[in-house]
């Protein structure tokens, strides 16, 4: 069930990431606090979703990663956004932002 | 993309960096978590504990993250083969006996194959070989190639075609600094090289203004070989304008030919290339140049753009009646030989090739011979891999078991297989190319070096890999079939596992088996008629006798002082110890010599009977004692005949020919067609006459595989033989005969070239060297087919009793006796081995009759050869199931039901 969920959220998986990282870097486990807390709790990421896609999303080139120190002085790999990755937010956006209107409508009109 | 690229090196030379990295992160990540946990007042126990629960599996989330990698397939594929290769190394019998079975195949596959590519498919180093049409005159693979009013005639009307080249090879006496050699030489017309389209490495080519009678302005000009021009001037550029002598003629080497050309003949070299003009200089003083029915020419032409072959053939049919009457206005010399002989265009895309004439079909059969090999290798090899996986079906059952895709288990054995294959490859490229090189010198003529390179090409090397990939598919795909789809529970049942591999033995065996029936029906037909054609009655006796080819071409006597030498050498021989006798003959018997004049007979009534082909044989007087033909009427020569009136003795078919049943001893025969010199007057002079003394037995000079030709026996020096002449010596004592004619030619003719020495067997041997190569290669597919076929059937049975072992112990438990069990095995082999039979046989007889229509002179009708061929694959295969039926019968019932 979990797969299915991820897979069908994969597109928006990536949308959270970008989202989470647009103010600051963070490490793995920030960003998933951080979309827990943007979606109020509705999306929870699980690692096995997440690594895969922050991978991947390296890949892409839309982020970048490090090695830094972490609140407690643990050490953890930081995630930040590049040009790039700025640029695929703003599509992202504007596409979910498109389809939600146009789904809204489509659930409006009977 | 760029970033893609080294994403991609990273992922796969950067591993275990990347790995590590992840490794910490994901580490660092539940450390965070387990932080996390601690800070909202779970004990540190519990928090640890928690983290795991949320994290999963730290290897799972590496896996995924693996799995998510750009490259991650190739990872997975590298993963697979080192896989392979560690299970591979850990059964190192197993591993041998499927490499050297798919060795063998893609070795012998290899071998044919470079045969066929040397001989069929190799191209001539020139641009567009494709457009090259080559102009033949051809009875059966018998080709004369063209004379030289013939090719004039032709160029003048031919219209399919930009041009036509003519072309010769000869040996050359090449003069530098006062040391004379031998040399592969070629002549050519002037416009030769504008239809090949060759450029020279340096210098330039001939042009028409260098083909002209005593060369051009400048003399002869002589073009050099690549290689030559390496080996002999050690590439120096200053080499155009050196002078050279050739055949007493001083020559300037007007250019250096473009590296691997080799001229127009296959098989041949040409080291020095001069203009046909020098013919004038080689054949003085009887240049054949205008000569109408001298045939010595290659003529090769280029297709006009848009033209096909076919336009050059259809167009040859309407001219060939005026190229004739204009190449031999006065019909004397060509008709007779338009008889029997048709111009025709083929392909010259691989020049002249002789090899290709006789060998284009064989090789074809030999091709589908080899390709059922291979067959029969992959099914054996497919047999092994089987008995392999359903050894580890456990495994796979585990595996799939533990989430491994069905995808991957398929993937896991084919790249099993694969390593298989490619060390079978690497082993086949080793056997093919050995097995070639025997095969090529298998070709060669006596005492000439192979006609071909055996030395692995490109293309027999892609055509290599091809093949091993393919045999990889064709044996790996169905067992890796099976393992792809084991049920996680097959893990835990251990009988299912049997019978799923001996559903796959019921069709690989009988298939073996049919497959092995085919081979054994060919090889032993081809084999039959090879026996047959070599104990044909060629009409020669020649026990205890040795031939010599004795060329004097080089030492460029006139005929009469060759016939003169070779009278001198004869006597010679006859004088020295350890020779009874010997005789000299004019041209060789099965030799590929042509030889044919016209002669003709009157009957009572004064009419002619003209004979258009007959072979003239020019001989000392005791040649019928020394070469064995026995004299059916009449007598042989003797020495008194030399001085007296003309004389001659015909073959039967020939005596048969000129008088019909009539007496023949005491006739005339007259030399020369009646319709040319018998205009009502009566024979011209006495040198055209001459009188039949006698009848000889007929004897096969041109070829075993068809009847004997009308033979002319005339006494030497009444006629006369060319500088190429052979002897034929009778001794108990070969070695001592042998050093004697070498003795007898180094006394008589000073310088001569040393003569070729060869047994009649021999000669006999090499004559049939196609059917002899078709018959051991096939004998030799056979013999593989059959041992495979055991091998297979053996590994079958022997793992079925295996498996079954505790059922036959159960049924001698219960009181059957152990020739009960015995027979349960070979009944279940026999069973594979007549189906396989039934359908082989009616696979071999279509084949043989295939065979039949590629194969000239072969019957394939012979029910006894192929009752041959299945009997002796039923003894293979009960040999083959005896040893597993032993063991059956020898089952201890205790130990069997005590077993598991």
């Amino acid at each position: 069930m979990t797969q299915d969920q991820t897979n069908l959220l994969q597109g928006t998986l990536d949308m959270m990431i970008l989202k989470a990282l647009a103010l600051d870097q963070m490490h793995g486990l920030g960003i998933s606090r951080r979309i827990e807390q943007i979606t109020k709790g509705t999306f929870q990421v699980k690692p096995g979703s997440l690594f895969p896609a922050l991978h991947r999303m390296e890949e892409e080139g839309w982020l970048v990663s490090s090695w830094g120190e972490s609140e407690n002085n643990r050490r953890a790999k930081y995630y930040r956004l590049t040009k790039a990755g700025r640029r695929q937010l703003e599509s992202e956006t504007q596409r979910w932002g498109r389809i939600s209107l146009a789904i809204a409508r489509a659930l409006e009109a009977s | 993309m760029l970033s893609r690229m080294t994403n991609f090196w990273r992922n796969i030379f950067a591993k275990e960096k990347t790995d590590r990295d992840l490794d910490e992160e994901v580490r660092s990540y539940s450390d965070l978590l387990v932080q996390e946990k601690i800070r909202e007042g779970i004990n540190p126990e519990e928090a640890r504990r928690a983290a795991k629960l949320q994290l999963g599996g730290v290897e799972q989330v590496k896996e995924e993250v693996r799995r998510a990698r750009t490259g991650a397939w190739l990872d997975s594929v590298f993963q697979d083969f080192r896989y392979a290769a560690r299970t591979l190394r850990k059964n190192p019998g197993f591993s041998a006996i499927a490499i050297l079975t798919l060795a063998l195949g893609i070795g012998a596959n290899t071998a044919i194959f470079t045969l066929t590519y040397a001989v069929i498919l190799k191209s001539l180093p020139v641009p567009n070989p494709q457009q090259l049409v080559r102009y033949t005159f051809r009875s059966g693979v018998q080709d004369l190639g063209l004379s030289g009013p013939l090719y004039d005639a032709l160029r003048k009307h031919e219209q399919a075609t930009q041009d036509l080249l003519a072309w010769t090879s000869s040996k050359l006496a090449v003069q530098e600094n006062s040391a004379v050699t031998n040399v592969d030489g070629a002549l050519i017309s002037g416009n030769g090289f504008r239809v090949l389209e060759l450029q020279p490495v340096m210098g330039r080519v001939f042009t028409d203004a260098d083909d002209q009678p005593a060369g051009g302005p400048n003399g002869y000009q002589v073009l050099i070989s690549y290689s030559y021009w390496k080996d002999h001037f050690q590439g120096s550029p200053s080499v155009i304008g050196r002078s050279l002598i050739i055949n007493g003629k001083p020559v300037t080497i007007l250019g250096v030919l473009s590296q691997g050309f080799q001229g127009v003949i296959a098989g041949e070299r040409a080291d020095v290339v001069l203009p046909l003009s020098f013919e004038e200089v080689l054949n003085a003083p009887k240049p054949m140049r205008h000569h109408p029915g001298s045939f010595w020419l290659t003529v090769i032409g280029r297709l006009n753009p848009g033209a096909t072959l076919r336009n050059a053939q259809s167009n040859l049919l309407a001219t060939q009646n005026s190229v004739r009457d204009e190449a031999d206005p006065s019909h004397r010399y060509l008709s007779g030989f338009f008889a029997a002989f048709q111009l025709g265009a083929e392909s010259g895309r691989s020049g002249r090739s002789s090899l290709k004439i006789i060998y284009s079909r064989p090789l074809i059969v030999l091709e589908i011979l080899v390709g059922m090999v291979l067959l029969l290798c992959c099914a054996n090899t497919a047999l092994l891999v089987l008995a392999r996986v359903s050894n580890r079906l456990r495994e796979f059952a585990v595996r799939s078991a533990l989430g491994a895709s069905g995808r991957r288990l398929f993937r896991q054995v084919l790249s099993e297989v694969a390593l298989l294959a490619f060390c079978g490859l690497l082993a086949g490229i080793a056997l093919g190319w050995l097995a070639a090189t025997s095969l090529v010198s298998m070709l060669a003529a006596i005492g000439q070096p192979p006609p071909l390179d055996a030395a692995p090409q490109a293309a027999v090397l892609a055509f290599t890999a091809v093949i091993s990939v393919l045999s990889a598919f064709v044996a790996g795909a169905w067992p890796a079939f099976r393992a792809s789809r084991v049920a996680p529970i097959l893990g835990l049942k251990q009988n299912a596992v049997a019978a799923s591999s001996r559903a796959l033995g019921k069709w690989i065996v009988p298939t073996q088996v049919a497959v092995s029936v085919v081979l054994l029906a060919v090889a032993s037909l081809l084999g039959q008629s090879f026996f047959h054609l070599l104990h044909e009655d060629s009409g020669f006796r020649p026990e205890n006798a040795v031939m010599a080819d004795v060329d004097l071409t080089p030492n460029k006597l006139s005929e009469t002082v060759a016939t003169h030498d070779a009278q001198q050498i004869v006597d010679a021989l006859t004088s020295s110890t350890g020779v009874d006798s010997a005789a000299v003959m004019s041209s060789p018997p099965l030799k590929g010599w042509w030889s044919s004049s016209h002669y003709y007979s009157l009957d009572h009534n004064g009419a002619a009977h003209t004979d258009m082909q007959i072979w003239p044989e020019a001989v000392t007087p005791d040649y019928f004692s020394v070469i064995g033909t026995p004299i059916r009427e009449g007598r042989a020569f003797n020495r008194a005949d030399a001085t007296a009136a003309q004389v001659c003795i015909l073959s039967v078919s020939a005596a048969h020919n000129f008088f019909s049943g009539e007496e023949a001893l005491g006739r005339f025969v007259y030399t020369g067609g009646s319709d040319v010199s018998l205009d009502g007057k009566s024979p011209a002079s006495s040198q055209d006459t001459c009188q039949v003394i006698g009848v000889a037995a007929d004897a096969r000079f041109e070829s075993l595989r068809e009847p004997p030709e009308r033979v002319i026996y005339h006494l030497i020096p009444q006629n006369q033989v060319g500088s190429d002449f052979f002897l034929v010596v009778r001794s108990n004592n070969i070695p001592v005969a042998t050093a004697a004619i070498r003795e007898a030619v180094r006394k008589t003719v000073p310088g001569a070239p040393e003569p070729t020495v060869f047994t009649f067997d021999q000669l006999v041997v090499a004559h049939l060297h196609q059917e002899r190569m078709l018959s051991a290669l096939s004998a030799c597919f056979a013999a593989v087919a059959l041992l495979l076929t055991a091998l297979g059937l053996y590994g079958l049975l022997s793992r079925n009793v295996v498996m079954r072992r505790k059922e036959i112990g159960l049924r001698l438990a219960l009181g059957a006796n152990p020739g009960d069990a015995l027979v349960l095995v070979l009944r279940q082999g026999l069973r594979l081995v007549v189906i396989g039979s039934v359908v082989g046989l009616i696979a071999a007889v279509a084949t043989t009759k295939l065979l039949g229509t590629l194969l000239v002179g072969l019957q394939p009708n012979k029910p006894l050869l192929l009752i041959a061929a299945v009997t002796a694959l039923f003894l293979v295969a009960l040999a083959a199931s005896c040893i597993p039926a032993w063991r059956a019968a020898r089952v201890d019932p205790m130990e069997a039901l005590r077993y598991e």
